[in-house]
């Protein structure tokens, strides 16, 4: 029998708890609740959970604080949960090592969804360290990685250096949401400007060069003053 | 009266005039060793003295003195007899009266032209101060009505909230599974109606309370379209938009969320009230200055009298639109307004022949600073 996967939750809310707890049981994991952040710290390094879901606005500890101490030591999942519309907090806890963030109200589904994709994109780093990458597939959008080939409806598009590296970084990690700090390292070195305007444009080219209609993408997503997402990989398991 | 001389006297003024009036005379010297015929020279100058006395000093005092005691330089130090004060040579009464006369009117000219421009400039400020004024009341005015629908519309889903949630609890035993789903649906929508109501006041609270201004920053349209799109159908998951924006990349100074808000407010607007029988259409087009978002439905239109105070929170709605479960969007157009006025943007409403269409604009980007 599989081991049941086990997701710490840390929210100060009763309602909110319950409700999690209850669903991700109903969907066969193994859920604890904590209120506190001092509490919820404790359950990490003694519980060793497979994921965290954590609130940023608990009463005792600064949510920021709990993803910093985790992080020191784990590469345990994290997803936060904010409560507020503001974008700067989600990129910081992002930036600080949250692999995902999810702003209340949140549905069913959507919480469903970040918990599969974050223990994935955990699994395929423990398993697949070195090993060459699979393509990408999605809807008709489909990434060689090997080839460096991009194909949507199984006709080649064509693809500046940058562009590709964008679009290749996305990829590997879809369905996860990549800051704009994240992409500008990743493509022009540590020591780029972080002016995001040319991300924008080379993302602007991007869509217009995968999208059937850019005001309504199929296959990457913005997340307004955070970042981007691509549509998850249906490819793998 | 001579109290009022008094009380403007000034020793800054006083000073400097002292100090004019020794450089004119010095200068004045001059002329008498050099010039051919210095006298007209010398009465110029001292006139010109009598002119920037006036210029630089406050009231009618200083032009006075200044204008006196050059009659008495000039008799003194550059008339026949040099060295005494005489007036009583043949003509000199006309001179030396003339030369006060004409040093006396210059100055007040020159006091009456300075006065006049600095009535002028309070005026401005009197204006500017006045507009300002007009601005803050109609703030006010608008940080009124926005609490005046807030109550309104919070209450009506909290109550709905509390009464179907109470309902299920004392009668949980009598109520059949049908009548219980019918009583969490209400919950649902009261709650999700609730949430966007949150939002739209959160939202407001982006905007700088002083200063009426936005955190912005350089954002391609297209992303914010999109977002806004997706959050929409994500809302209203049966909903059609339409989405067409130029093939050019369109950047713009913005809070993007603000913006994504205005365009799910009208949106979620078109899509509720309007009945419209196509999809709602979301248009982009830019001009030389602007970028022109455009929403279209196909719908019944939005009444005369109710065009005019759309966006001003207090639309009256109709009988029949509050009977109908629909909560009015009086919240979510007047936060529209607020937030493109802070964009330095245009909202306006208006039907055209098969529907209602909402039209808003922003300053394009002048280039970065």
């Amino acid at each position: 029998m599989q081991q049941k996967i086990s997701i710490l939750i840390i929210e100060d809310e009763k309602s909110i708890r319950d409700f999690m707890k209850k669903t991700l049981e109903s969907y066969g994991y193994r859920a604890e609740g904590v209120a506190t952040g001092t509490e919820g710290l404790g359950m990490i390094n003694s519980y060793v959970p497979d994921l965290v879901l954590l609130d940023l606005g608990l009463p005792d500890l600064d949510g920021l604080e709990i993803i910093e101490e985790t992080r020191k030591w784990s590469s345990m999942p994290i997803i936060v949960i904010s409560a507020r519309n503001q974008e700067n907090e989600k990129v910081e806890a992002l930036d600080l090592g949250a692999d995902d963030y999810i702003t209340k109200p949140f549905g069913t589904d959507e919480l469903l969804a970040r918990i599969r994709t974050a223990i994935r994109h955990n699994n395929l780093i423990h398993k697949e360290k070195g090993k060459a990458d699979k393509p990408y597939i999605a809807k008709s959008l489909k990434i060689d990685f090997e080839k460096r080939l991009v194909l949507l409806n199984g006709e080649e598009i064509h693809l500046t250096r940058v562009e590709y590296k964008i679009v290749s970084m996305l990829a590997k990690n879809s369905g996860k949401i990549l800051t704009y700090a994240n992409l500008i390292e990743e493509v022009w070195g540590p020591h780029a400007d972080d002016n995001n305007r040319i991300l924008r444009v080379n993302m602007a080219n991007i869509r217009r060069k995968l999208e059937q209609n850019t005001g309504e993408p199929e296959y990457i997503f913005t997340e307004l003053g955070v970042g981007y997402r691509m549509l998850e990989d249906e490819g793998e398991n | 009266m001579l109290l009022g001389i008094f009380r403007k006297f000034s020793i800054i003024s006083m000073f400097w005039t002292i100090v004019l009036f020794i450089t004119v005379t010095i200068i004045a010297f001059f002329f008498q060793e050099l010039a051919s015929d210095p006298t007209l020279n010398i009465a110029m100058l001292y006139t010109l003295g009598a002119f920037i006395t006036a210029r630089y000093t406050e009231g009618y005092l200083y032009g006075f003195i200044y204008t006196l005691a050059s009659v008495f330089s000039v008799n003194y130090f550059f008339t026949y007899p040099y060295g005494l004060v005489n007036f009583t040579m043949r003509g000199y009464y006309v001179t030396f009266i003339g030369m006060f006369v004409i040093g006396i009117i210059t100055s007040i000219l020159s006091t009456n032209i300075k006065e006049q421009s600095i009535v002028l400039l309070n005026q401005e400020k009197a204006l500017a101060k006045k507009e300002k004024q007009i601005l803050e009341i109609q703030k006010e005015k608008m940080r009124a009505n926005l609490l005046r629908a807030v109550s309104h519309d919070l209450r009506t889903p909290l109550t709905g909230i509390i009464g179907n949630s109470l309902s299920y609890l004392d009668m949980e035993e009598e109520l059949s599974s049908q009548e219980k789903r019918e009583l969490i649906e209400n919950i649902n929508t009261d709650a999700s109606w609730l949430l966007n109501m949150v939002e739209n006041l959160l939202s407001v609270t982006r905007i700088d309370n002083v200063t009426a201004q936005v955190n912005k920053t350089l954002e391609a349209v297209d992303e914010v379209i999109s977002a806004a799109v997706i959050k929409f159908k994500k809302h209203f998951p049966e909903a059609k938009v339409k989405v067409s924006v130029p093939d050019d990349l369109i950047m713009a100074m913005m809070d993007a969320m603000l913006i994504q808000q205005v365009i799910l407010n009208i949106l979620q607007n078109a899509y509720i009230h309007s009945k419209s029988t196509k999809p709602l259409e979301l248009t982009v087009n830019v001009d030389e200055d602007n970028i022109w978002f455009k929403i279209k439905d196909y719908g019944i239109g939005i009444s005369e009298d109710r065009l005019l105070n759309i966006f001003d929170g207090t639309g009256k709605r109709k009988e029949k639109e509050q009977l109908d479960g629909h909560k009015g969007m009086g919240i979510g157009l007047s936060i529209c307004k607020t937030i493109i006025s802070a964009h330095s943007g245009k909202i306006t409403a208006q039907n055209h022949s098969e529907g209602a269409e909402f039209i808003f604009s922003l300053p394009k980007e002048k280039e970065e600073k």
